[in-house]
Parts: C-alpha cells; sequence; structure tokens
C-alpha cells in the first residue's frame, strides 16, 4: 500500500481511489476459504456451485468484503479508521477466469467534533460490469487542522 | 447439499415462507454467548491477507500497529465474521461421514441461522452486509457472535431458483462483551430450479 499518510485536508470530493484489481483462479478461491474459514461448497466446488445454479464456483463476500477494506485502506492510510459499510450487495457471481477490479470515489467529507470523516463510495466489477456495491465505506482520517488546532496528533487507529 | 424433507411446489412456494414472513422482528438467538474456539493468532491474521495480497502493516507489524494506537496486530474489519465464526470440528465429534464426492460435513460454521419455522431449502449464500464497526479486534482478543433478529424475510424467485431473502441482525463481541461490529446480513435460502 502507499507509504505516504494522507490527510482529510488534502481529500477531495469526487476523487478516484486508485482502483485495485484481483485476478479470480481457483487456486485463489480455494485459499481464500481456507483463510477466512468460509467452506461452504459454492465456492471451492465447481460441480456443486452449478447444481446451485451458478456458473461455477465463485468468490465468498468475506474474500470480496477483504477486496473492498484493501482498496479503502490503500486510500486512508494507517491512520485510518473504518467506521462503517453499507451497500455491500452482491449482484453477479465472481467467478475464477474472472478479473474483480475494486474502483470507488470520495462522496463527501465532514468534520464531526474532532473527527474528519469521509464517506468513498466502493463497488466491485467483473466482465458482466458492476458485480458487488455500489455500497458506501465511512471512514475516519487525521486531519493536519486538528494537529495545528490542538497541538495534539488526532487519536488514530483506536476505535 | 442440505435439505431432504418434502420442497414447496407450484404456487405454495410463497406462502411456505409466511411463518418467516410473520417472524420478522422477532429474536431467535437465547443461548449464552459462545466464543469462538481460538484466541486471535498473528498466523491466522497473516493468512487471512494472503488471498487478499493485503500489504498493510497494521496487520502484520505489531509495532505498527502500537505506533498508531492499537495493543497488538490489528484484525481486519472484513475478518471478523472469520474469527466469530464456531470450529469446524470439536474433540470427539466427527463432521467427515461420507466418502461421496461431493458430501457436506455433518456440521458446517457458515450454514447461517435455521429457526424451524422457514420450508426446507438446498442451497444459500450471503447477498448483503451491512456493517457497523464500534471498536478494533487484535491478536490475543476472542471474539463471539450474539444475537439473531430477524428484520426482513422476502420470498423471490430469482435466476437460480424460488426461496426468500433473509435479514438478521447480530452483533460481534468481544470478551468483555463489548460490541466491536454491529451486523445485518441477508442471505438467501432457496431451492435451485433443476431440484425445484
Amino acid at each position: 500500500m502507499n507509504a505516504a499518510q494522507r490527510h482529510w485536508d488534502e481529500v477531495e470530493e469526487d476523487e478516484p481511489l486508485t482502483p485495485v484489481a484481483f485476478p479470480l483462479t481457483v487456486y485463489r478461491l480455494v485459499m481464500a476459504a481456507g483463510a477466512n474459514r468460509d467452506f461452504n461448497a459454492i465456492h471451492h466446488n465447481a460441480d456443486y456451485a452449478r447444481a446451485t445454479g451458478a456458473p461455477d464456483m465463485y468468490a465468498n463476500t468475506l474474500l470480496l468484503q477483504g477486496m473492498w477494506e484493501r482498496a479503502v485502506r490503500d486510500f486512508i492510510g494507517l491512520a485510518g479508521v473504518i467506521r462503517r459499510q453499507s451497500g455491500f450487495q452482491m449482484r453477479a457471481f465472481n467467478c475464477p477466469g474472472d478479473t474483480v477490479v475494486v474502483k470507488g470515489r470520495v462522496e463527501r467529507k465532514w468534520r464531526q467534533g474532532d473527527a474528519a470523516f469521509v464517506e468513498l463510495a466502493v463497488w466491485s466489477e467483473n466482465a458482466s460490469g458492476i458485480s458487488v456495491g455500489p455500497g458506501r465505506v465511512v471512514a475516519t482520517m487525521p486531519s493536519r487542522q486538528t494537529l495545528v488546532a490542538s497541538d495534539e496528533p488526532v487519536p488514530s487507529g483506536r476505535t | 447439499m442440505t435439505g431432504g424433507a418434502e420442497m414447496a411446489t407450484g404456487d405454495d412456494w410463497k406462502s411456505a415462507w409466511q411463518p418467516m414472513v410473520d417472524a420478522v422482528g422477532r429474536e431467535f438467538d437465547h443461548q449464552p454467548v459462545v466464543f469462538c474456539a481460538d484466541r486471535i493468532e498473528s498466523s491466522a491474521v497473516r493468512r487471512y491477507l494472503e488471498p487478499l495480497e493485503f500489504d498493510c502493516a497494521l496487520h502484520d507489524d505489531r509495532e505498527v500497529a502500537r505506533a498508531h494506537g492499537y495493543d497488538d496486530i490489528v484484525v481486519p474489519t472484513s475478518a471478523l465474521p472469520t474469527f466469530a465464526f464456531a470450529p469446524m470440528w470439536r474433540p470427539g465429534e466427527q463432521i467427515f461421514t461420507s466418502a461421496q464426492r461431493d458430501a457436506q460435513p455433518a456440521a458446517n460454521a457458515v450454514t447461517g441461522i435455521r429457526t424451524g419455522l422457514e420450508p426446507p431449502t438446498t442451497g444459500y449464500f450471503a447477498t448483503n452486509y451491512d456493517v457497523e464497526y464500534l471498536r478494533s479486534a487484535t491478536v490475543g482478543d476472542r471474539l463471539a457472535r450474539r444475537g439473531a433478529r430477524l428484520l426482513a424475510c422476502v420470498p423471490k424467485e430469482t435466476k437460480v431458483g424460488r426461496g426468500a431473502f433473509l435479514t438478521w441482525e447480530s452483533e460481534i463481541v468481544n470478551e468483555q462483551l463489548e460490541v466491536v461490529a454491529r451486523l445485518q446480513t441477508t442471505f438467501f435460502r432457496y431451492n435451485p430450479h433443476t431440484a425445484s
């Protein structure tokens, strides 16, 4: 991820997130099932998945949420804190042989007390179009204004 | 595949979900909180990152995490349900009881909530997640899932089959019973067209 920490003050509404591509393979889905413990066979067994009406085995929601988190984390940096995710809606199966690309943009930014918030629109695309979302992720980011005003770092990380 | 009981057919399939529709608003989890079998370990967090190629020092470097105000390596928010799943197997249990190629284990931590009011279905998958993250979880924590309030039941026929979208509200809590995350999760439970 980006080494430099961005600050809320530098964020602009409508600014895009850097897209992150996730090529999907059987190997990757099996690794994901082992790592996130969602062993539902629809996510690692093509025959089983097809019997349930899907075209192939497909990525589980934990993997797909993790993709969103990686893209969001790239944007908010280590000092950012993810507060809420909404509108994470599965619209199409994400199967091996396809590439999921997570995209997003800054919907709005605001301050509430000492906290500086951003709301990001986030979605996943594959060959069929938008496959997940579009949803919203709300996060807090460090602000230079607060640093100047209080002369103390914004509490970061701890939620 | 699960199920085996007689399935609703013809025009009955929607009315078969009526008991669930009538149960909207009801809390179905009346059990004591049962924590995940393991404390969260750094190796489990690291393995979670691998298929995502998720390079974030908060999740794999204790010193960086502490420098940002956390007690230890931070669990990714998307991984919180993973660390609240019940174990797949417990000592004394036998979950693999068939050598049939696609046989499913006798127990599965991710089958979702069953109330006994829903008609038999053989397929399910998660469709929606709304989550509010209230506090972080770190290596060393133990988590549990608490609550199962039915928020919605919407019978629907989709391209994969007939069933219902069921929305549940639950929480992930830590050992101090502090709420780490509040979740609304929707599952589509259905019978595939090929089987219905």
